[in-house]
C-alpha cells in the first residue's frame, strides 16, 4: 500500500484568518472585564467623593444621629459595632455547624439514598433563596415565635441561617478536593474514619473552608433586607452589650441615612459606605492570604 | 477489640514440592467478590505463607487489586462491595463477625500503587499510624527505626520536618512503606508499588522488600514479570474468564512457587501469559 502524503503544495503555514477570530474573542473578553471594572472604579469614586468630607474619625466614633445640626460630628459607631457583633455570633454558630453538616453529606451519608440527596438538593436551593425570607423568617419565628425580640441574637441566628447553605457549600467542596488516596493511606493505617476526618480531611480543607466562609461571612455583611424586617433599630445611641441587646448594623444605617431628606445628612451614609467597603475588602484579602498561604499541592 | 494475634510458628524444613504455603498466613478459600451484582473475582483458592513474598499477576482487571484489597478489608470501605467465601487470617476468620477492621488494617498494612504521603512532614507523616493507634515508646526512636527498614533514613535524616511531598516519587514510596512499617504489621500489601517509579527506585524498592521479607509477609500486585520472578518466592496468575451469560470474572489459574510457574507452568494461559503471547 502506497504511503499517503500530503502533497507540499497543500500545506500552508501562513495565517488563515484565524488570528482575527482570536483577537475578537480576546477583545470581547477584555470588554467584558472592562465593564466590571468601570462600574466598580465609578461606584467607588462617586462613593469617596460623596463622602470625602466626612471620612475622618467622628464616623466610626460618635453615634448616628439625623438631626442636621449634628451632621458634622455624627457617626455610624453603633452600626461598626452592631454589624461586628452580629458577624462574630454568626461564625461562631454557622462555621461549626456547616463544616459538621459538610463532614456528613460528604464522609458519612451514602449517596445512593433518596433522602440524603434531597438534603443535597435543597442544600443549593437554600443558597438562592432572598435574604428577605430569612428576614421574613427571623420575624416570624425567632423574633416572635421564641420570643427573642429584635435583639442581636435574633440577627445572629437570621443571618446563620442565611449564611450556612454557603459555608456548607464551600465546606464541602473544601472536603471533595481531597484526594481519596489520602483517606485510603490513612485507615490503611488502621485509622478510624473519625481520625482520618479529624486529623487528615479537615486539616487538609481548611484553607477552602476559610475562604469560602469568609466570602460568605462578607457577603451577610452587606445585608440590609433582613434586618429591616426584624425591625433592627437605625438610630441606636449605644453599643450592644449582650445578646438580647437591641442593635443596628452598618447597612440598615446607611439605607436610613442615604433615604434622608437633607443632604448633610446624606454624606455621612456616603462615608458609612465606604468604612462597610473596607470592612468587606479586609475580609476578602485576610480569604485571599489565607488561600495562598495554604494552598494544598499534590 | 478482638484479639487476633498471630501466633507465629518457625517454618519448618522446605518440602521438595510445597503448592500451599507450609505455614499460612492467610488462607483464602472460594473466594468470591462482588461490586454490586457484578462478580469481579469468582472461587479463588490460595495461601499467603508466613515471611514469604507472593506476588500476584495477571492481565488488566483480572482483579488482582481486588483480591489484595481483602486481605486488609479496604474493600469494605467501596459502597456495595462484598466478598463471599472465606479467608482465613492464622485460622481466624478475616470477615468474622466480631473482627473489627480497624484491627485488620493495623496488622496488615498497605502500601497503594501511586505514592500517597500525607501533605506533612517526614517525621509526622512516619509518626501518624503509631499516634492514631496510641502505640507508647519513644516517637523519634521509632521514626528513625521505620525510615531505616525502609532504606529512606540517610537520605531524609536531615530534613524530618520538611514537606513529604518535596521528595522524589521514589523517596514518597519509600515513606509510604515507612509508614506502614511504623505501625509494627505483620503483614505487608503492595499494589503495583513501582508501576510509578524509574528502574534505579524500582531497584532500590526491590532490595528493600527482600530485606523486609526477613520480618514480614509480603503480598505485591505487579505487571512487571522480572519483578515477580526476581523477588518472590510464589506466584498466583489471575486472569480474566467470561462464563456462560458472558460476564468476565477474575479467576486463579496457577497459584504455585515463582521458580516453577516461571520455567515449568502447568496451565498453557499462564505460560502464553509469561512469555508475552497473550495480555
Ligand atoms: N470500585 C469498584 N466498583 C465496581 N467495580 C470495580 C471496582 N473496582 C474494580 N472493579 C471491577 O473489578 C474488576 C477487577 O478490577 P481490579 O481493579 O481488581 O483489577 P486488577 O487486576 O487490579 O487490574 P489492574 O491490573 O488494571 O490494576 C474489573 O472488572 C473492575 O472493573
Ligand atoms: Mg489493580
Amino acid at each position: 500500500m502506497a504511503i499517503l502524503s500530503t502533497p507540499a503544495s497543500t500545506v500552508r503555514l501562513a495565517s488563515q484568518g484565524r488570528p482575527l477570530k482570536e483577537h475578537l474573542f480576546r477583545i470581547a473578553l477584555l470588554a467584558s472585564l472592562a465593564i466590571a471594572m468601570i462600574f466598580l472604579v465609578v461606584l467607588l469614586v462617586y462613593v469617596v467623593t460623596q463622602g470625602w468630607s466626612r471620612l475622618d474619625l467622628n464616623l466610626i466614633q460618635n453615634f448616628p444621629s439625623l438631626r442636621a445640626v449634628n451632621a458634622a460630628t455624627a457617626g455610624v459607631l453603633s452600626g461598626i459595632m452592631g454589624t461586628l457583633w452580629v458577624v462574630a455570633l454568626t461564625a461562631l454558630m454557622a462555621l461549626p455547624t456547616g463544616v459538621l453538616a459538610a463532614v456528613y453529606l460528604e464522609e458519612y451519608a451514602d449517596k445512593t439514598k433518596w433522602y440524603n440527596r434531597l438534603i443535597e438538593l435543597n442544600i443549593a436551593n437554600l443558597a438562592a433563596v432572598p435574604s428577605i425570607v430569612y428576614g421574613i423568617l427571623g420575624l416570624g419565628v425567632i423574633s416572635r415565635g421564641f420570643g427573642l425580640g429584635p435583639s442581636v441574637i435574633t440577627g445572629a441566628i437570621t443571618l446563620s441561617l442565611l449564611v450556612l447553605p454557603i459555608v456548607i457549600i464551600a465546606a464541602r467542596e473544601a472536603i471533595k478536593s481531597v484526594p481519596p488516596s489520602i483517606r485510603e493511606g490513612s485507615l490503611a493505617l488502621g485509622a478510624t474514619q473519625w481520625q482520618t476526618i479529624w486529623r487528615q480531611v479537615l486539616p487538609a480543607s481548611v484553607p477552602g473552608i476559610a475562604t469560602g466562609s469568609i466570602l460568605a461571612l462578607s457577603r451577610a455583611i452587606g445585608e440590609a433586607a433582613p434586618f429591616l424586617l426584624l425591625g433592627a433599630a437605625t438610630l441606636v445611641r449605644f453599643n450592644p452589650d449582650g445578646l438580647d441587646s437591641s442593635f443596628s448594623v452598618l447597612p440598615v444605617q446607611i439605607y436610613n441615612l442615604i433615604t434622608n431628606s437633607r443632604p448633610e445628612v446624606q454624606v455621612v451614609g456616603a462615608a458609612a459606605i465606604v468604612v462597610l467597603l473596607a470592612i468587606l475588602l479586609l475580609m476578602n484579602s485576610v480569604a485571599i492570604w489565607l488561600r495562598n498561604r495554604y494552598q494544598k499541592r499534590w | 477489640m478482638t484479639e487476633i494475634m498471630p501466633n507465629i510458628t518457625v517454618r519448618g524444613p522446605e518440602a521438595p514440592r510445597n503448592i500451599e504455603a507450609l505455614d499460612p498466613v492467610f488462607t483464602v478459600s472460594n473466594l468470591s467478590v462482588f461490586y454490586g451484582d457484578y462478580e469481579a473475582v469468582r472461587g479463588v483458592d490460595l495461601t499467603i505463607g508466613n515471611r514469604e513474598i507472593t506476588a500476584m499477576i495477571g492481565p488488566s482487571g483480572c482483579g488482582k487489586s481486588t483480591v489484595l484489597r481483602c486481605f486488609n478489608r479496604m474493600n469494605d470501605l467501596i459502597p456495595g462491595a462484598r466478598a463471599a467465601g472465606s479467608i482465613m487470617y492464622h485460622g481466624e476468620d478475616l470477615y468474622g463477625d466480631h473482627v473489627d477492621p480497624i484491627e485488620v488494617r493495623r496488622r496488615i498494612g498497605m502500601v497503594f500503587q501511586k505514592p500517597n504521603p500525607f501533605p506533612k512532614s517526614i517525621y509526622d507523616n512516619i509518626a501518624y499510624g503509631p499516634r492514631v493507634n496510641g502505640m507508647k515508646g519513644k516517637m523519634d526512636d521509632l521514626v528513625e527505626q521505620a525510615l531505616t527498614q525502609a532504606a529512606l533514613w540517610d537520605e531524609v535524616k536531615d530534613k524530618l520536618k520538611q514537606n513529604a511531598l518535596s521528595l522524589s516519587g521514589g523517596q514518597q514510596q519509600r515513606l509510604c512503606i515507612a509508614r506502614a512499617i511504623a505501625v509494627r504489621p505483620e503483614v505487608i500489601l503492595m499494589d503495583e508499588p513501582c508501576s510509578a517509579l524509574d528502574p534505579i527506585a524500582t531497584t532500590k524498592i526491590e532490595d528493600l522488600m527482600q530485606e523486609l521479607s526477613r520480618d514480614y509477609t509480603i503480598v505485591i500486585v505487579t505487571h512487571n514479570m522480572q519483578q515477580a520472578a526476581r523477588v518472590s518466592d510464589r506466584t498466583a496468575f489471575f486472569t480474566a474468564e467470561v462464563d456462560e451469560q458472558s460476564v468476565r470474572h477474575g479467576r486463579l489459574v496457577e497459584f504455585d512457587e515463582t521458580s516453577r510457574i516461571f520455567t515449568n507452568p502447568s496451565d498453557k494461559r499462564t505460560e502464553d501469559y509469561i512469555t508475552g503471547r497473550f495480555g
